[in-house]
């Protein structure tokens, strides 16, 4: 059972009071405690304009959660209940593990590198013509 | 300034809009930089995504995307930019999950 990482984003109706969102939110939570995941982290990036229109709207208020999940059914209930709630109007979620997975090899492999090749100290050429052009100014 | 040797770059680039063309611009074919006397030397451009080493290109960071995005939201090509290939291909998947949440459009209506 791997775990899995998800970034879950869901846009409100700008006219929905910060309670309902608060509410929202917290029912997320419990249901992903309920199927063995977890939120990790709750950002409400506020009221922003969005690209297009959705569902009329040109502003909505953007709330962005961090996740761990062992499975899949968890998201499908969140999403389902994201489609029920009547102040959502767009929600997406993406699964990241594969891309931080990819990340940290990428980073690993060029700490390996460093470390196995020191750079060379760049000091020597480039303090070469400097003294130069002090004796010819002078 | 490395001016004093005009090395013949090959003519991968390809990017610059060449005066004295007529043909459509698709017309590119591998004769690009052999016309006549007059070549062209660009600055290699480099990708900017591995000058700061990126590796993680993240869909959130509208600024980050929004110079690889024309105004209309075409996503700019390679050619323009001068990101190497890696980089645009994560940027593309990048745009693509912005413009699902609207972060970025997916055409910008008049």
């Amino acid at each position: 059972m791997a775990e899995r990482l998800y970034d879950l984003i869901f846009i409100c109706m700008p006219t929905t009071p910060e309670e309902e969102i608060t509410k929202i939110v917290s029912t997320l939570e419990q249901t992903a405690s309920e199927h063995g995941g977890k939120v990790e982290k709750v950002e409400k990036w506020g009221t922003r304009k969005m690209a297009y229109r959705v569902a009329k709207q040109r502003e909505g208020f953007y709330v962005y959660l961090a996740l761990h999940s062992t499975q899949g059914a968890l998201i499908k209930e969140l999403e389902r209940r994201l489609k029920v709630s009547d102040a959502v109007i767009k929600y997406m979620t993406v699964r990241l593990d594969e891309e931080i997975k990819r990340q940290q090899k990428l980073v690993a492999h060029r700490e390996h590198r460093a470390r196995r090749r020191p750079r060379k100290p760049a000091a020597a050429p480039a303090a070469g013509p400097a003294p130069e052009q002090q004796a010819a100014a002078s | 300034m490395s001016e004093q040797q005009p090395v013949p770059r090959p003519s991968h680039a390809g990017g610059p809009p060449r005066e004295g063309r007529s043909g459509p611009p698709g017309a590119g074919g591998p004769p690009g930089g052999r016309r006549g006397k007059r070549q062209y030397f660009r600055k290699k451009k480099v990708c900017r995504f591995c000058v700061e080493k990126v590796d993680f290109i993240d869909y959130k960071k509208v600024e980050m995307l929004q110079p690889f995005v024309q105004e209309r939201g075409k996503i700019l090509p390679r050619r323009m930019t001068g990101t190497c290939s890696k980089h645009q291909r994560w940027l593309g998947v990048a745009v693509k999950r912005a413009r699902n949440i609207a972060l970025l459009p997916f055409a910008t209506e008049l």
